[in-house]
């Protein structure tokens, strides 16, 4: 007892580590590449459907898409959606790294990884904020394969690329910066259904599809009191995006990372881990 | 100084009882055999000394610290029911994700120095899902042995391995004493688990029935007579005239459990012109031992 030295490991030093495990599965499984694919896959075959086709030839000769960019973002916040168009952007990765997240946070259990974890001096906040940074990071990363996805898309419809390109940015930049609060939220889910994969699964896709805010935006309207929930911010982060688009989706998204992950790590503290 | 003081430990599962009012005492620097039927509560013990399930009630302390510290848990590995391994990376990459969790400096050496220890340094390109039970046990040891711990749950860390296997999980566990490393193991397999254990802890529906040394144990076996003739029947007719308890066991020894001494039972048994063509003097093992300590309880 005498011999044995206490020490601490220093916050920066765990999370370092669970951090590099995180990243090293992320970039060694398949699940990674695979949604990575589907992100640029989206807008492609979101696309088609707006493709005007010569009736005779039954080539493609056109897009009733006035503008290509439409894919990555509205032109001004559509909280209240009446049709496809309105809804399908770049806010789809969000449904669909909500998946990602859900499998790569199930392999923990299934695998029994997090065995390894929480008997070790991991603290379930070190957990939290690890997931949620490394897969924040992988949507970032599906944007960035939904925006060429839509670049070639826009390429190969022969639609229109006009756009202020720093709206654009802003809004890409806006979307890449909710993805941690997105991911946090799908942590923080299956956090809570860690025995369930498939309700694991279910809530993430309920939860990004945003059914809930376009649920009251029906209800108040096109109103910036939705920008306070996750995908109103996304909604926000539209082409007339400003530098307070920009600072509004960094303030929600990391308010709501704060949020989800002291509530899931206080539930884990509580609660039976494996 | 103990490693473990658990004092009043307490588990319920909804409106099952798991683990009652159980206190336990582990010596620093010992192996201490954690003895128990299925469903007698070892793992659920195990799993709260690891910190993945939350005690209902009592206190567990681990060198004299919540166990709850992580300076406490730095101090600390597990081997609870398998390793925790992707499947579909090698034996190398699952011990180098540990070892980066761990933030060990070196990883490298680390890694093959565990592996080096457990006897599988040839086997570190292998995919851990090609790995045969015995090897995954062993792999299960060399993780939980990343990152020098002071103290080392193993739950049924000798399950499934052929004789070989447990062979070298024993050595491992051995040196791993030497080294003043305290080990908590538990296992069905007694008798491989008699061989290396100091310390017992026998539980039974969630309570800790008996808790003692190895030479505690030693003291409290049984002696008995053992002794092999040409007609068994005819003999354990002959001596169950005399004594009281008189079986024969799996090597076709008659066994006499009455305190008695060989010379009286050559006597005996060579008056009633019975001539016997072996005899010795043994002790219970720790199956025996626990069986009767649990018929004990039964009554």
């Amino acid at each position: 007892m005498d011999n044995i030295k206490f020490e601490s490991p220093t916050f920066i030093k765990r999370l370092k580590g669970m951090l590099g495990v995180d990243f090293y599965r992320l970039f060694h499984t398949p699940l990674f590449y695979i949604f990575l694919g589907i992100a640029g896959i989206i807008p492609a075959l979101v696309s088609m459907g707006f493709s005007t086709t010569d009736p005779v030839t039954n080539q493609i000769t056109g897009s009733t898409l006035e503008n290509i960019w439409i894919m990555v973002a509205s032109n001004e916040p559509l909280y209240v959606v009446s049709d496809i168009a309105e809804y399908a952007n770049m806010n789809m990765v969000f449904i669909f790294g909500g998946i990602m997240v859900s499998i790569f946070i199930g392999h923990d259990y299934k695998s029994g990884y997090v065995k390894q974890l929480f008997t070790t001096h991991a603290k379930k906040q070190d957990y939290m904020m690890s997931k949620s940074l490394s897969c924040a990071f992988a949507m970032a990363c599906m944007c960035v394969t939904y925006l060429i996805g839509t670049i070639v898309a826009g390429i190969f419809l022969q639609t229109s690329f006009e756009v202020n390109v720093g709206s654009l940015l802003i809004s890409i930049l806006s979307k890449m910066v909710m993805s941690l609060g997105w991911s946090s939220l799908y942590t923080f889910l299956n956090v809570i259904f860690r025995r369930y994969f498939g309700v694991s699964i279910a809530s993430s896709f309920f939860f990004g599809t945003g059914i809930l805010i376009i649920g009251v935006a029906a209800i108040v309207g096109n109103s910036p009191i939705l920008n306070v929930f996750l995908y109103g911010s996304s909604v926000y982060a539209c082409l007339s995006s400003n530098i307070l688009t920009l600072l509004v989706c960094l303030g929600v998204s990391c308010s709501w990372t704060i949020i989800y992950i002291v509530v899931g790590t206080f539930i884990l503290n509580r609660s039976d881990v494996y | 100084m103990n490693a473990i003081e658990i004092r009043n430990l307490s588990k319920v599962f909804g409106q099952k009882t798991a683990i009652d009012s159980l206190n336990m005492t582990v010596p620093v620097g010992s192996i201490y055999g954690f003895i128990g039927e299925n469903g007698s509560g070892k793992s659920t013990t195990e799993k709260m000394i690891c910190g993945l399930l939350i005690p209902s009630g009592g206190t567990i302390k681990i060198y004299g610290k919540d166990y709850k510290d992580i300076d406490v848990r730095a101090k600390m590995s597990c081997l609870i029911e398998s390793p925790g391994c992707f499947s579909s990376y090698s034996v190398w990459n699952n011990l180098m994700l540990q070892a980066t969790n761990l933030s060990i400096p070196n990883p490298e050496e680390a890694v093959r120095e565990v592996l080096k220890l457990v006897r599988m340094e040839g086997a570190a390109s292998n995919k851990y899902k090609n790995c045969s039970l015995g090897m995954k046990q062993r792999i299960g040891i060399a993780m939980a042995l990343l990152g020098n711990p002071e103290l080392l749950v193993l739950d049924e860390p000798i399950n499934g391995l052929d004789v070989d296997g447990m062979r070298i999980v024993r050595e491992v566990l051995l040196d791993l004493s030497k080294k003043g490393i305290t080990i908590i193991i538990s296992s069905h397999i007694l008798g491989e688990l008699e061989k290396i254990a100091t310390h017992y802890g026998i539980i039974r529906n969630g309570s800790m029935i008996k808790e003692m040394t190895s030479e505690e144990f030693e003291k409290e076996c049984r002696t008995f007579v053992a002794l092999k003739t040409k007609d068994l029947d005819k003999s354990r007719y002959v001596l169950s005239n005399k004594y009281s308890r008189v079986e024969k066991d799996e090597q076709d020894y008659l066994r006499i459990y009455d305190l008695v001494t060989p010379e009286e039972v050559v006597t005996y048994l060579y008056s009633q012109g019975i001539v016997i063509n072996e005899i010795k003097v043994d002790k219970i093992g720790l199956e025996e031992y626990y069986i009767d300590l649990m018929k004990e309880k039964e009554y």
